[in-house]
């Protein structure tokens, strides 16, 4: 997703990088965040992504094989498509959950479309969508339990300081599912509900997110080891800025506004941070709304497509049924993509304003 | 001109004959489903509260008739009500058998389009039977901190027929606690 | 072309799903289960196999201009007859079915064969056309339908045929299901063409 990628005027300087060298590069990026996963959830989170590798790039050879052209397993492309699969999935989920879902992921993600570049949605995204669609209880149902195996066991929600009259409805296994029983029940006194917010929005709450030190699947837990492969793709130039930070600022601003539980503005400074460090922003942003193919190709058409997801991810979560928003929204604008493409196409040097 | 007449003429008698045909059917068909229609309410109404024989109606709800049932010997035997409201994808529906001190005697979910596999699940007699003997005050999900618990990955469903059976159970107390202080006056009366 | 030719070509070769991709709403709406599917075939194939005996018994006193909608008349009084009946008579049935009986009037296939072949060939063809095509709708509704209550409920006509360890795979019993059953049935049908 660098510069290079970006439509504009000649001259147009051409790069000596290939699919595969930015693959594998993407590989060595998510590597962090499976490290984290398989810290706190156990070598059983390995073994899932394993799973979801090995099944992807079966998938991919077999139905190239069918299709009769030529098999590009060796390009990393499945591999980072297994890869994200699983790290959708919780740790304690069946060996075949990732399995089905990156064969999904690629039979009708991408080779049904014509395989890599040919793709309307990012396929990891459409794989999990099917999977949580099949088997809702199953792709929610693990995040509390971590393995007897893991090094390190992770608080299921990551709250800390809790006052212990809490009803039921806060023992949710994740942050987001915290914010959303919150708002859903009317069980629960105007007063806790804002020491239940505050507490979300506490620094200790917020250094476990940052860490990952909470319940969640396994490769989106640790905005902290994100952040690290983030920043070396972005260092290599295989992801631009533009949509992560549109994203995110999106989210940031929009939480601020309305993230409160008391109307406007209601919500403490430290919410917004909250939001960004919870559920999958971290790894959607940088990670899924970035993959090239389903993303638009001009720097406005980013900053339109990071915003775009930002709002879908900020209705979804304060709005809708879901906790959570961000593969939905990327798989919404996902569909927008050519529409931006083609309404925010440079006008040529030279050419006059209509 | 007259060629408009004459399609207009040809129209009008395949309408006359196509509407004298569905009248003539549904002359027969009619009370039939009318009689269908009663049939499956009232069959819900003694599958929720088997006790009674007889039914009153006593108030409505929902736009549906609430009735106090009595047993052979003419005694209060409990009441039932449609309980209404919208859940996840559409509206459920339940019927709720009371019994007199106004506890859940038993539910029957008579109309649904939930999610299947999901909220459809609220169909199912282990789910319904939980109702079973809880009264107002428990009449919660226990994520809000009742007793009934959710059907998995259907909270939204369970907690929208945990609220309309609770609202249902209140206005049933309401419009009865109202009619109970001159029976008791009665009573003291013929003593 | 024989009568017996114009039984067999809504089944495979002019399949109104499949290949004419015809009525495919309540194809993807009442496919979710075996049994929703057979009842909406045979309402489908009754209104389909009457409405045609109908029209191209009129065709010769119905002037072109106003053909449509004299057809739609005839094509919706059988709709109505089928669901008072039904409503009479299996009353389960109707429930399920719902909203999509009285859409059946709007079912392109009906009006197509109406359009396309009733009103141009005589009655014992067009008899055989509405069978064939109705069997044509109705199977390839079962087909979807099988492949959806198997893998979305583990289920065949409401029994359990899969082992109590499957987990539904809900996603087929619900819309996008529904879609994708179509697409890769229509994909493998072209397929096998090519």
């Amino acid at each position: 997703m660098s510069d290079v990628y970006a439509v504009s005027a000649a001259p147009h300087i051409k790069q000596n990088i290939s699919i595969s060298s930015v693959m594998w590069q993407v590989v060595l990026a998510l590597t962090p965040a499976l490290l984290v996963g398989i810290f706190f959830f156990g070598i059983q989170s390995f073994l899932l992504t394993l799973y979801g590798v090995v099944a992807a790039v079966a998938t991919e050879a077999l139905i190239q094989k069918l299709r009769k052209v030529p098999v590009t397993i060796s390009d990393g492309s499945a591999v980072v498509t297994g890869i994200l699969v699983a790290f959708n999935i919780n740790s304690a989920a069946p060996w075949w959950l990732p399995v089905i879902g990156s064969v999904f992921a690629i039979a009708i993600g991408k080779q049904i479309f014509g395989g890599l570049g040919f793709n309307i949605f990012n396929p990891a995204l459409l794989g999990r969508a099917f999977l949580v669609a099949s088997w809702p209880t199953l792709m929610t149902a693990g995040w509390k339990s971590t393995s007897p195996m893991a090094l390190f066991k992770s608080s299921i929600n990551g709250l800390v300081n809790l006052p212990s009259n809490v009803p039921a409805v806060v023992t949710s296994a994740t942050p987001l599912g915290v914010v959303k029983a919150l708002r859903d029940t009317t069980q629960v006194s105007a007063d806790m509900a804002e020491t239940v917010m505050n507490n979300l929005a506490s620094m200790d709450t917020l250094q476990n997110l940052f860490w990952g030190n909470i319940g969640g699947v396994i490769g989106e837990v640790s905005a902290a080891a994100l952040l690290l492969g983030a920043a070396y793709l972005a260092w290599k130039h295989i992801i631009e800025w533009r949509i992560p930070i549109s994203y995110i600022a999106t989210v940031l601003v929009l939480t601020y506004i309305f993230g409160g539980i008391n109307g406007l503005f209601s919500a403490s400074i430290m919410l917004p941070f909250f939001h960004i460090f919870s559920g999958g922003l971290i790894l959607g942003a940088f990670f899924m709304a970035t993959d090239m193919v389903t993303s638009p190709v001009t720097k406005k058409g980013r900053i339109i497509f990071g915003m775009g997801c930002g709002i879908l991810t900020v209705v979804i979560r304060l709005v809708g049924g879901y906790p959570e928003g961000v593969s939905y929204s990327i798989l919404l604008m996902n569909i927008t993509v050519p529409l931006i493409d083609r309404y925010t196409i440079p006008r040529i040097f030279g050419e006059v304003r209509k | 001109m007259k060629y408009y007449l004459r399609l207009g003429f040809v129209l009008l008698v395949i309408t006359v004959v196509a509407s004298g045909i569905l009248a003539y059917i549904n002359g027969f068909t009619e009370p039939i489903i009318k009689e269908n229609q009663r049939k499956a309410k009232e069959e819900a109404r003694m599958e929720v509260l088997p006790e009674a024989a007889s039914f009153d109606s006593i108030s409505f709800l929902n736009e549906e008739v609430v009735y106090a049932g009595k047993n052979n010997e003419g005694q209060l035997a409990g009441y039932t009500f449609v309980a209404s409201l919208y859940g996840y994808s559409s509206d459920v529906k339940t019927m709720i058998g009371v019994t007199p001190d106004f506890k859940v005697n038993k539910i029957k979910i008579i109309e649904q389009t939930e999610t299947p596999g999901l909220g459809a699940n609220c169909t199912k007699p282990e789910f319904q039977s939980q109702f079973e003997g809880k009264n107002e005050t428990v009449m919660l999900v226990d994520k809000d901190g009742g007793e009934i618990v959710s059907i998995t990955g259907a909270t939204i469903t369970t907690r929208t027929i945990a609220n309309s059976i609770r609202i249902g159970l209140k206005f049933l107390k309401e419009i009865e606690v109202q009619s109970e202080p001159e029976e008791i006056h009665r009573e003291e009366v013929t003593e | 072309m024989s009568v017996i030719k114009e039984f067999t070509k809504g089944i495979v070769k002019e399949n109104p799903v499949f290949v004419m991709a015809l009525g495919l709403c309540p194809v993807l709406a009442v496919s979710s289960s075996v049994e929703n599917a057979i009842g909406m075939g045979a309402a489908a194939t009754f209104v389909l196999v009457f409405s045609n005996i109908f029209i191209s018994l009129i065709k010769g006193f119905i002037p072109s201009k106003i053909r449509i909608p004299s057809y739609i008349v005839v094509i919706a009084s059988f709709v109505t007859i089928v669901d008072m009946v039904m409503e009479a008579y299996v009353p389960a049935l109707h429930k399920n079915l719902g909203l999509f009986i009285p859409l059946i009037v709007v079912n392109c296939i009906i009006l197509g064969r109406a359009e396309a072949f009733a009103g141009k060939n005589n009655l014992i063809r067009s008899i055989f056309d509405g069978i064939g095509m109705g069997l044509g709708f109705t199977l390839a509704l079962i087909v979807i339908a099988s492949i959806r209550e198997v893998l979305g409920a583990g289920q065949f006509l409401g029994f359990n045929v899969l082992p109590v360890t499957f987990k539904p795979m809900l996603v087929a019993i619900l819309a996008p299901g529904a879609f994708l059953v179509m697409g890769l049935l229509m994909g493998l049908m072209n397929l096998k063409k090519k």
